[in-house]
């Protein structure tokens, strides 16, 4: 345990960086998952290929092999553009935060779209009807009654989503990202002691989700609440 | 009425069942006859239901005493298997195994519980299809079959395994109004025959046809248990009452 | 910025040499996976509290933390202490293969008991209700009923997490095992062409996803002829 000594500091600000991953990715993750919902439930043909084809590509590819496609992919991108200004320009690629971020956003992103989908097509028929039949506009109806009764049914396979998210985040330290791992790699070097190091790596990525667990858990509550009152 | 002469097949004494703080049960006493057809009406809640899956097990009575053909029920696993086997049920929502067809519905029981061979087992379960008028159907699933027959292959199952008693909960209650009678026939025929049975029923032309005994219960107490003839004709409680003019107006 | 068919067709060959490993890693852990899966179950629904609440803490750690970190710990922490080099172990342990095997299957153990417990619960229970009155004992209720209906639920999610394990093969690259993902990694290193390698990879890996999802689906449609109602 003295082991970790000297390094407590290191694996805080590395738990800092997750969590910041962690945001953005879930931004994106919700972006890309509504976008492609909507695209499946739009009825426009092209639209709907291209979402199925988003979805089959990023759920059946290996995180790790779509993570670094798109980062040593957009580093040869970008490095070849850069070239064409200035020819002294060696490599210049995406920092792994936002090609990490981008790359598993994309990834839970699919996920997402079919939990949205399927989650917007349970949305109670008969609420829709009674809200046009009010008056209220479709988009009006879209924010006010559609979106509050998915977001209901989405939010326990979200939840898992956004464990994902978290979990997926230690596969950036691959490509260098100075999240816990790729410390905890650093600290085996200068300790030799791995176990101790990796346990730890665990035990803050438990924590983590033990605390989106009990978040999903709240919300859950928060969103059915209206529901407990008729026993 | 020879039956009268007979010992008690089943025998509740004080029994008292709750589920948390609700009690289900209260103080019930009640004496079933060989041969003895009994109806149990009353309204939702009442505890009928409570009452008969209190007789083989699928739910624990808290005090009191039930003893089935001479055994007791206890929390001995011996003492519930020896009432199980001797006691059959039928269940509401009919509970057919939809995973395996109809012979092999019935044979299960049997083949696993008796340890009877696979021919025997199927020739007591074709012989009780054949009982149930259906043994065309003996290879098909549940899936495809209407709820009259499903229910029927229910009765049929419980009966493979040779019962003393049948207990049936509500069996026409889940089933379309032109369903019910393939049903009742096969229950009728079945009381002629001589078995002994607890019906929990809202069927009151079945209980006026066929029951030795109506009970009447209402918030887990037995309010009033008579023949049929003084039941409906002349009740004495006035819960009684109110129940029946409920039920008998339309 | 050119795209080299020819890179392609040379490295497809020599990243297929990877596939016996890969689909024999998915088999292995696979199949090792499930038959812990169905231990861990029965622990976990026993009703006793010293099999169920071991049982629960393993599942929820192996699906807390990422499973990047728990081939990490295997592989790389383990060697720290003397009495796993010195235990009858210390053969498969220190080899990548066993670490990556003993790795993907304790992960994918958690995840699918928790998918066949969730069948277990979906039975109805009426029909275990019926057994018992039939005076079939637990057991007989558990083989005869329960399980045929419970697999039968489970098959969906367990056909996905198929799909998991198979993506969870990949990261064995970041241990030097040469599976279709290490090759890949290698030849990109020395050709600074990720696009072509990752892609065709990509490909790879989806053709794969698709056999299991076919695969899957011809099983689920066996199983569920009987409850399709032909009336």
């Amino acid at each position: 345990m003295d082991a970790l000594n000297g390094w407590w500091d290191d694996f805080f600000w590395s738990s800092v960086v997750v969590v910041e991953v962690f945001v953005v990715a879930l931004i994106l993750t919700v972006l890309f998952g509504l976008i492609g919902a909507g695209a499946k439930l739009s009825g426009n043909r092209a639209a709907l290929s291209i979402a199925n084809g988003y979805t089959i590509v990023f759920r059946g590819t290996p995180e790790i092999l779509v993570l670094l496609l798109i980062y040593f992919g957009s580093a040869i991108t970008l490095t070849a553009i850069a070239q064409v200004f200035d020819p002294e320009i060696k490599f210049l690629d995406l920092p792994p935060f936002w090609a990490g971020s981008f790359a598993i956003a994309l990834i839970v992103g699919s996920y997402a779209t079919e939990t949205f989908r399927g989650a917007f097509l349970g949305v109670d028929p008969g609420q829709v009807e009674a809200a046009r039949a009010l008056g209220l506009s479709n988009f009006k109806t879209f924010i006010y009654v559609r979106i509050p009764a998915m977001w209901r049914l989405a939010l326990p396979p979200f939840g898992n989503h956004m464990l994902s998210l978290i979990k997926d985040t230690a596969l950036i330290s691959i490509i260098g990202l100075e999240e816990t791992l790729f410390i905890a790699a650093q600290a085996t070097a200068t300790t030799g002691k791995p176990f101790t190091m990796f346990i730890m790596v665990g035990a803050i990525y438990l924590s983590l989700s033990t605390i989106i667990t009990l978040s999903v858990v709240v919300l859950e509550k928060y969103a059915n609440r209206h529901l407990e009152v008729a026993r | 009425m020879s039956y009268r002469d007979q010992a008690n097949i089943i025998q509740l004494e004080n029994v008292d069942k709750f589920f948390g703080e609700f009690q289900a049960l209260k103080n019930i006493t009640l004496s079933v006859k060989k041969g003895e057809r009994i109806v149990v009406c009353g309204p939702s809640g009442s505890g009928k239901s409570t009452l008969i899956r209190c007789i083989n097990r699928l739910e624990e009575h808290n005090s009191g005493k039930i003893v089935v053909n001479g055994h007791e029920l206890t929390s001995d696993v011996k003492d519930i298997d020896a009432v199980r086997s001797e006691v059959g049920m039928v269940f509401q929502s009919f509970n057919l195994f939809p995973h395996l067809t109809i012979v092999k519905n019935l044979m299960l029981a049997p083949r696993l519980v008796r340890k009877s061979s696979k021919s025997e087992a199927y020739d007591i379960a074709m012989q009780y299809l054949e009982r149930v008028k259906i043994p065309e159907q003996a290879d098909k699933y549940p899936s495809q079959l209407s709820g009259g027959q499903q229910q029927r292959v229910a009765i049929a199952r419980a009966l493979c395994m040779n019962p003393l008693v049948m207990l049936f909960d509500e069996p026409t209650s889940a089933l379309d109004p032109e369903m019910i009678s393939e049903v009742l026939d096969v229950m009728t025929d079945l009381a002629e025959e001589g078995m002994t049975m607890i019906v929990v029923t809202h069927e009151m032309g079945f209980a006026r046809k066929v029951a030795d005994l109506v009970v009447f219960m209402d918030q887990g107490e037995i309010v009033e248990s008579n023949p049929p003839g003084e039941f409906f004709d002349n009740p004495t409680n006035e819960r009684t009452k109110l129940f029946l003019s409920q039920i008998l107006t339309h | 910025m050119s795209f080299d068919l020819a890179l392609i067709l040379d490295s497809i060959p020599k990243m297929l040499w990877g596939i016996g490993l890969t689909l024999e890693l998915l088999f292995v852990s696979g199949a090792l996976g499930l038959a812990l899966a169905i231990v861990l179950l029965i622990m976990r629904i026993s009703g006793r509290w010293y099999l169920s609440a071991p049982t629960m803490a393993y599942i929820y750690i192996f699906r807390g933390t990422p499973i990047l970190v728990q081939i990490f710990i295997i592989y790389h922490g383990l060697p720290q202490f003397e009495f796993i080099k010195d235990s009858i172990f210390w053969p498969i342990l220190r080899e990548p293969y066993g670490c990556a095997i003993l790795a993907l299957t304790l992960n994918t153990g958690a995840y699918v008991s928790e998918i066949l417990r969730g069948g277990v619960l979906g039975v109805d229970r009426g029909l275990k209700e019926a057994g018992a009155a039939l005076g079939l004992s637990t057991t007989d209720r558990f083989i005869y009923i329960t399980s045929p209906i419970a697999i039968r639920l489970a098959l969906p999610a367990y056909s996905n997490d198929v799909i998991s394990l198979m993506k969870s093969t990949a990261l064995v690259s970041t241990i030097t095992l040469l599976d279709m993902m290490g090759i890949a990694r290698t030849i990109v290193a020395e050709t600074y062409a990720p696009y072509e390698i990752f892609i065709s990879l990509m490909v790879i890996y989806l053709i794969i996803t698709w056999g299991i999802q076919r695969t899957f689906g011809w099983i689920e449609k066996r199983m569920s002829r009987h409850v399709r109602s032909e009336a």
